[in-house]
């Protein structure tokens, strides 16, 4: 029982993180149409200059507040000098097909992730840094008994449902949400109904980037940081959306504790060499019955 | 005008021809009369690399050294080292670079076991010495037949996995033992040596595996659960030293006390765990104190006993020689050295004709003989290119230097088959005033 | 006919050329050139894929590795010479290529994209937990053996590296004929129909799923042969066959140009040679380790976004505008 306990939290715990990677890249999905894989590259870079304020021996939570304004503005900065250029290209033969404009923006974030872990490289010789965490992450007992979780996984789950629930707000009962949402929908009639649909883009972009950041701070303690650290988080993530169903942001959650809590079980139950041949299984099976995912708002016909 | 190919193909053919006979080489290439170029690879970059990245700058701090005392015989050693990333693919593409555009004599070592088997057939067939393999995987020694050129340049795991298996069993023989391990080549020789020892495992239950690398990113909780729940009250580590400082850590939120910590010497540095756990808020005397009581073997004294008189020369010519990035002291700039000095033996030994074959032969005859700061001897000979075959045993004390076991240091000696763990008779000589091997 | 005699030429003019050019370099760059061969073919698997039918997949790389350890798999166990190993290493990646065409047909873009992505993450595990037939970590030992003595008898002394090149070149030179063919060929106007409008290619009877299906298993048969060689220069394992080598591959065709032969051509010599030639310009200038060992990813980043910003169709497309030799629409 024991076991069966620490399975599920450690399971919670990661999935509730992977739900914020599975966050941003919804955002920047419906906002932008790609899918931003230099997410947590964002991510990791941030991380590194939070680690280099820590070990100036500043305040964690300073180093928090950085880390979160840099991934935000990495995140406006892809934007605007990447995707706003990309969106106006349309000379070239390559971009009349629909599926290659949607490829190439996937293509350019692979490049932009490139670009972000060899410059950290470069910047701090590809160090590996331990980061620490906020709150404590050792043995939690409550009265005598010790507990399957620690107060820092408790500190996770707490922050990331209350982003969650500050971002559904967001999106759902404020103006600046309605407007994200309306570009997401249909661009061209929301920008003819007066909305500035490139700055609510670019907006979609700075979020994304700060929710990143969140996440990969939430990691770094386990992981440590360096240029490569946070991929496995990228992929899973991004592998949370695509269960989950893109379109649908609780979906996308939903997906990455789905996926938390598998690879949780099959680590323990199983072995810990199945955990990427189980998320592949989990991901064929999805597609094969639900192709755009679980959750998916029914399927769009274009004739 | 029309196209004809086959005319193309024969003018081209004989043109080939007449550029491709290349005369045989006279002498061996890499050597002239003032210069070794010697080459070696290693994962610079990438997640296989940290504290790795520290070996060549180590040992060209003790060439340097020795250039600045005139050399070898007047030649004066050049280290050339390549970044493989730890990619296979990559390392065929860099040894090629060193071998033919560095036109390096011989290979030193090289880091990475994967990455040394996608070369190592190539380098023999070539007759290229490859010297010192910083890899523990026995399957490269244990047959020169096979590999005549290949030496290694650590125990291997599974020497040391029998040494500490019959130290704990016999000291621990009536507690549970467990293996937390890395499931790769590593995990599996070190098993291989604890079954031998006597040992038995259970899968799931006092043998806990996960995939090298995934110990930051998905993490070892479940694993550690898995031999709490076992009942495991020894818990043997096969891994690197991140995975050591993150099963402390996890442990402790667990709130799991096995009554021994056991962790192979690849995981073992002291200096690594306490890094990591500093930037974790966890104070240098805090984690030394979470080290000690840690059992552990080396065949080499602690990079912290300031004492012996090994460590104390290399130090200081690494303070004085060492222009990498990142020169603090530990295990692996030790070892760096270490090799670097062995290297260093070897060539005075094969004399002023210097020439692979010559190279090999001396190692296949005379390689017994090599001292260096290492406390056990090496197995060279040909038949076996193995090369530390003793270990001795130490426990962390409070202020993170391995110390050994017991009154007095023990070298234990075996070999990698099943044969018997026995003690070692080896005296290790000491070094000479001017921190410079002697000509053998 | 007219075309195939066309294609052929071209096949045994590149033959020609790339052995000429292997004889007068050094053994290093002759190893180079036989990496460049191999992932010609590669990249060649990706134009096939992304740039004739539109689907994005970033795991060529996972079938590059079937065809390496199917190719390994037979010269160890079936004791097959690796010239009959080779081609029939492509029966087993396109039969893995037509499994996972049957779930990535019905998958759009990103799900695609995904999918294939989490395939080649998973891949290499396979081989660990097959470990006793797949050799685990340390991966399946093949090479391609010494020259055959008539060779070096004619030739004279055959460094290594350069009958690496000689084993690679035919089939780099048979991949250009098909991949030529193919690209001229009916079923690839089909193709594109699928990839520039799917509904109305459907409207007008294409089978849809059938047709991408078909590209995948193609697709991956070119892939198949590229991870026989590539495993072929010393090592099938878990390492040689990881994600950065799918990365690698789109990026090569991206830079050298998604819809042409000559562009994967392109594509794989600057992924290959790009590190060495920034290692060449920057030598004089004694930067630090750090620099140097993370620059030649930094500036393939950075070209992989500049082509795709400024010139998506790759540098053989802005060629051929710039001598002109365009006149079809592709």
């Amino acid at each position: 029982m024991q076991t069966f306990l620490t399975a599920l939290f450690t399971g919670t715990s990661h999935g509730a993180i992977y739900a914020l990677v599975a966050l941003g890249l919804v955002l920047v999905w419906r906002g932008a149409g790609l899918i931003n894989f230099a997410q947590m590259g964002q991510a990791m870079f941030s991380a590194y200059i939070a680690s280099t304020i820590i070990n100036h021996h500043i305040n964690y939570w300073w180093a928090f507040i950085v880390a979160i304004i840099a991934g935000g503005a990495l995140g406006g900065a892809i934007d605007v000098l990447v995707i706003r250029p990309l969106k106006k290209k349309s000379g070239s033969s390559i971009l009349s097909s629909p599926s290659m404009r949607d490829a190439i923006p996937v293509i350019a974030s692979l490049g932009i992730l490139g670009i972000l872990q060899s410059a950290a490289g470069m910047i701090w010789a590809g160090e590996e840094r331990g980061f620490p965490a906020p709150v404590s992450t050792l043995g939690l007992s409550i009265g005598k008994r010790a507990m399957p979780f620690t107060r820092f996984d408790i500190f996770v789950i707490v922050l990331i449902w209350l982003i969650l629930i500050a971002t559904t707000l967001l999106l759902n009962k404020t103006s600046v949400g309605l407007a994200m949402r309306a570009s997401a929908l249909n661009m061209e009639v929301a920008r003819l109904s007066g909305i500035r649909t490139r700055s609510i883009r670019t907006l979609g972009w700075i979020l994304s980037g700060s929710l990143a950041s969140v996440a990969g701070l939430m990691v770094a303690p386990a992981t440590n940081v360096s240029p490569n650290s946070l991929d496995l988080l990228m992929i899973i993530g991004f592998t949370a959306c695509v269960i989950g169903g893109l379109n649908s942001l609780w979906g996308s959650v939903t997906g990455a504790f789905i996926l938390g809590l598998t690879i949780s079980f099959i680590n323990i139950y199983d072995a810990p060499g199945d955990v990427f041949l189980g998320i592949f299984a989990i991901l064929i099976a999805v597609m094969i019955f639900r192709p755009s995912g679980l959750f998916a708002k029914g399927k769009a016909r274009n004739v | 005008m029309k196209f004809k190919p086959m005319t193309a193909v024969a003018i081209l053919a004989v043109g080939a021809l007449s550029f491709t006979a290349i005369p045989a080489q006279a002498a061996d290439p890499g050597v002239t009369d003032t210069e070794i170029t010697l080459g070696m690879q290693l994962p610079q970059t990438g997640a296989a690399s940290p504290g790795y990245n520290k070996v060549d700058d180590a040992m060209r701090a003790y060439f340097d050294y020795v250039n600045s005392k005139g050399g070898v015989y007047g030649r004066k050693i050049t280290l050339v080292a390549k970044d493989d990333k730890y990619s296979a693919g990559l390392t065929i593409s860099t040894a090629s670079s060193l071998i033919n555009e560095s036109n390096v004599f011989a290979m030193v070592g090289s880091v990475g076991t994967q990455t040394h088997s996608a070369v190592i057939k190539d380098l023999n067939r070539r007759g290229i010495p490859d010297l010192f393999v910083n890899s523990g995987n026995s399957a490269f020694y244990t047959n020169p037949s096979k590999y005549p050129t290949t030496f290694a340049g650590l125990g291997t795991y599974v020497v040391e996995a029998k040494i500490l298996g019959k130290y704990i069993k016999a000291t621990y023989p009536d507690k549970k033992v467990g293996i937390l391990y890395q499931s790769d080549d590593f995990g599996k020789n070190a098993i291989q040596g604890f079954t031998t020892a006597g040992l038995v495992f259970t899968p799931g239950k006092t043998a806990a595996g996960f995939i090298a690398g995934t110990q930051g990113s998905l993490g070892i909780t479940s694993q550690l659960k898995q031999l709490q729940d076992a009942g495991v009250q020894v818990v043997i580590i096969a891994s690197v030293a991140s995975t050591t400082a993150i099963a402390a850590l996890t442990a402790k939120a667990l709130n799991y006390t096995p009554d021994k910590w056991v962790v192979m010497s690849v995981g073992s540095d002291a200096t690594t765990f306490q890094t990591i756990l500093y930037t974790k808020k966890i104070m240098p005397a805090q984690s030394a104190a979470m080290l000690a009581g840690i059992v552990s073997a080396s065949h080499a004294p602690s990079p912290g006993e300031a004492t012996d008189e090994y460590v104390a020369a290399f130090k200081k010519i690494n303070d004085q020689f060492n222009t990498g990035t990142d020169k603090t002291w530990d295990n692996n700039v030790l070892q760096g050295m270490n090799i670097a000095y062995q290297t260093v033996e070897a060539l005075m030994g094969t004399g002023k004709n210097l020439t692979r074959k010559a190279l090999i032969n001396w190692m296949n005859t005379k390689g017994s003989t090599l001292t260096s700061a290492a406390l056990a001897p090496v197995g060279f000979s040909s038949k076996t290119h193995e090369a530390y075959t003793g270990f001795w045993i130490g426990e962390y004390d409070a202020t993170a230097v391995l110390k050994p076991v017991g009154a007095s240091r023990v070298v234990y000696t075996t070999d990698s088959a099943a044969g018997p763990v026995t003690i070692s008779t080896f005296k290790r000589p000491a070094i000479s005033a001017d921190a410079l091997p002697k000509a053998a | 006919m007219f075309k195939i005699r066309r294609n052929a030429s071209i096949a045994i003019a590149f033959f020609v050329f790339v052995f000429a050019i292997g004889t007068f370099v050094g053994p290093y760059n002759q190893g180079q050139i036989a990496v460049a061969l191999t992932l010609f073919i590669g990249v060649l698997s990706i134009n096939i894929l992304t740039g004739l039918s539109g689907q994005l997949s970033l795991g060529q790389g996972a079938l590059m590795a079937v065809g390496g350890y199917g190719c390994a798999l037979m010269m160890i166990n079936a004791h097959l010479s690796m010239w009959l190993a080779i081609p029939l290493s492509l029966i087993a990646s396109a039969l893995v290529g037509l499994l996972l065409g049957l779930v990535a047909a019905k998958l759009s873009g990103p799900y695609l994209a995904g999918t294939t992505l989490v395939l080649a993450l998973a891949m290499p595990t396979v081989a660990n937990k097959f470990d006793s037939i797949l050799g685990g970590d340390t991966g399946l030992s093949i090479d391609t053996g010494m020259p055959p003595t008539w060779l070096s008898k004619v030739m004279g002394d055959i460094a290594i590296e350069q009958w690496n090149l000689y084993v690679s070149l035919p089939f780099a030179a048979l991949a250009l004929f098909f991949a030529a063919n193919l690209f001229t060929s009916q079923s690839s106007r089909r193709w594109r129909a699928v990839r520039d409008h799917e509904s109305a290619a459907a409207l007008v009877g294409i089978n849809v799923e059938r047709t991408k299906i078909s590209v995948f298993v193609i697709s991956s048969a070119f892939a198949g042969v590229a991870g026989a060689l590539y495993g072929l220069r010393g090592l099938v394992g878990p390492s040689v066959f990881a994600i950065s080598l799918s990365l690698s591959l789109l990026t090569g065709s991206i830079l050298g140009g998604l819809r042409s032969i000559a562009g994967a051509g392109l594509g794989s010599v600057i992924i290959v040679f790009l590190p060495d030639w920034i290692g060449k310009v920057i030598h004089p200038f004694s930067l630090s380790d750090q620099v140097t060992n993370y620059l030649p990813a930094f500036v393939s980043g950075l070209l992989l976004v500049l082509t795709v910003v400024v010139n998506p169709s790759g540098l053989a497309a802005l060629f051929a505008k710039i001598f002109r030799f365009s006149r079809v629409k592709r």
